[in-house]
């Protein structure tokens, strides 16, 4: 009933009746494109908020109240603050170089949300590399980051620049090797028939048949976004910021959006591939939509990398590197194995 | 077997940290929304100095006695005494009475002084100004600060005030407004002189 696809079918038909086929085409773009980014723009300005009520809540304090009921405007109101502040560009800085990295970092975050689907039918294209396509466009985001640390021009900047692009590099590894298990289970790369594979009962999803994947993933996508216990990258004890120290104004609020956003698409994959997707966990559950059951899901996800952040301290940069190689590497590939060997023995 | 020891101790101790972080999470909000609540002050923390009255007459307990103006370490209180009693209590009372509080210790040395619950550090802690020279506190304003300060009246050491009431003149204790006891005052020479106006003010 509140199946969302119904409403984007009778708009794309409404569009189909009066404008031409390649018209129609570029018009649908542009519309989802607005669709999605505007609603991943109020989930980051919600996630900030949440993040900063549940830190609050977990150190016994109140948090933002000020701005709206128990403040969840402060963000939006943080957010105009940062358009109106000046635009500082450091004297030295490498100008043009400095000026793309937060849009690189912003544009690419979006990207991987073309084959993410969030709800039954909900889902911009169903690319049939879908989760090879996610991996690989995600790994962007540290391009943009050895950007502005370098661009910078500033030994800290350049400093957490290069601590990401290890890390982000390092954890890529094990990260895509703990999706192969679910990808073998499900034998196809698009999401879509990822999700459909999990239907049913929540007995269906994949976490209890990859456990292991699924705790490497969490494990490693923590890592990929930069988040405690793996923030070496903008460790403020060290590094005052990392790699946006020099940026101010709507540069660092890109940095800092695109940042709550990648969070989000983390626990979107992780939802999707272990915790089936926009699939209810059980049947007679079905009539909520689909759409709330995938965001409940990525929610309680993003939820549990909040708890991680507000409990573990930060590892140090050789531990770091030895946990990503020494650890979590050799388990991602007994995980591929044991699947192999399971599923060659069961079917 | 020991790697695999470490593994489990890791993860362990890292299961008892999220539990231990998720148990703050229904957990009552330490801090206050500090303009709109404010914490209870305990009943002898060291705050602005005011001048307690007598909550029945409304009068200042203060008979300018000068003990607190003598034992402050950093000369912060300045009084004047009234010539005349007032007519009402036949106390004498301060004309003039400042205190510095841009010097003010709050060390309590001045309520500890004196005997008559007429000066006690309160609570009180908001006293922020932008001009330094609003911190002079004088008479009326020091009386209006204390107006809603409790305080418990002093207990009458009746063995020492019987044997040695004209031996000190300034620890006399038995101070009973309501009922004015012509012995009680062994601290002033009474000149008593009900018709004279009183200078107040």
């Amino acid at each position: 009933m509140f199946e969302l696809e119904g409403i984007f079918n009778a708009v794309g038909n409404f569009l189909a009746s009066f404008l031409g086929s390649p018209l129609l085409q570029i018009v649908s773009i542009i519309a989802v494109a607005g669709v999605v980014i505007g609603f991943l723009m109020v989930l980051a300005l919600f996630l900030v908020w949440w993040e900063r009520k549940l830190s609050a809540d977990f150190q016994v304090r109140i948090g933002p109240m000020r701005t709206g009921p128990h403040g969840v405007l402060q963000t939006i109101a943080d957010a105009l603050k940062l358009l109106q502040k000046e635009d500082i560009v450091p004297l030295t800085a490498d100008k043009k170089v400095f000026f793309w990295a937060p849009v690189v970092c912003f544009v690419t975050c979006f990207l991987a949300y073309i084959c993410i689907p969030f709800g039954k039918g909900l889902i911009a294209r169903d690319l049939n590399i879908g989760i090879l396509y996610i991996v690989a466009i995600t790994t962007f985001t540290v391009i943009s980051l050895l950007m502005a640390g370098w661009a910078s021009n500033n030994k800290y900047s350049l400093l957490g620049g290069m601590r990401s692009a290890a890390q982000i590099v390092s954890y890529e590894v094990p990260l895509s090797l703990s999706l192969l298990g679910t990808v073998m289970l499900a034998q196809s790369l698009s999401m879509v028939t990822i999700v459909q594979g999990q239907g049913g009962s929540f007995l269906h999803w994949y976490i209890w048949r990859q456990p292991l994947g699924f705790l490497l993933y969490v494990t490693a996508a923590t890592a990929e976004v930069n988040r405690t216990p793996f923030d070496i990258p903008e460790a403020e004890q060290e590094l005052v910021a990392g790699y946006n120290i020099e940026y101010s104004g709507m540069k660092f609020a890109m940095f800092f959006l695109a940042e709550f956003i990648n969070m989000f698409t983390v626990c979107a994959i992780a939802a999707t591939l272990f915790l089936g997707g926009w699939n209810p966990p059980f049947e007679f559950l079905s009539f909520i939509p689909s759409w709330v059951w995938f965001l409940g899901k990525s929610l309680f996800l993003v939820f549990i990398l909040m708890w991680f952040r507000w409990t573990f301290p930060r590892l140090r940069v050789d531990h770091l590197m030895a946990f990503a190689w020494k650890f979590l590497l050799p388990l991602a590939f007994l995980n591929i194995i044991v699947t192999g060997f399971l599923i060659y023995l069961f079917e | 077997m020991r790697a695999a020891r470490q593994v489990w101790s890791g993860v362990y101790n890292l299961i008892l940290g999220l539990l231990t972080v998720f148990k703050h999470l229904g957990h009552k909000a330490i801090t206050l929304q500090y303009p709109d609540e404010r914490m209870p002050m305990f009943e002898r923390s060291r705050g602005v100095v005011v001048l307690l009255s007598d909550p029945e007459t409304g009068k200042l307990n203060c008979t300018a006695c000068m003990a607190c103006a003598r034992i402050c370490p950093v000369y912060a209180i300045d009084l004047e005494r009234s010539e005349e009693p007032d007519p009402e209590t036949k106390k004498r009372y301060p004309v003039k009475f400042e205190i510095d509080n841009t010097t003010c210790a709050f060390c309590g040395l001045c309520e500890e002084a004196c005997n008559f619950d007429a000066i006690k550090l309160t609570g009180k802690y908001e006293f922020s100004v932008y001009d330094q020279k609003t911190l002079l506190y004088d008479r009326d304003f020091l009386q209006e600060l204390g107006r809603d300060v409790p305080y418990e009246k002093r207990k009458k050491p009746v063995p020492k005030a019987k044997a040695a009431p004209k031996a000190d003149p300034t620890s006399p204790k038995p101070e009973e407004p309501g009922s004015p006891k012509p012995e009680a005052k062994p601290e002033e020479s009474p000149k008593e002189s009900p018709g004279e106006d009183k200078p107040e003010a």
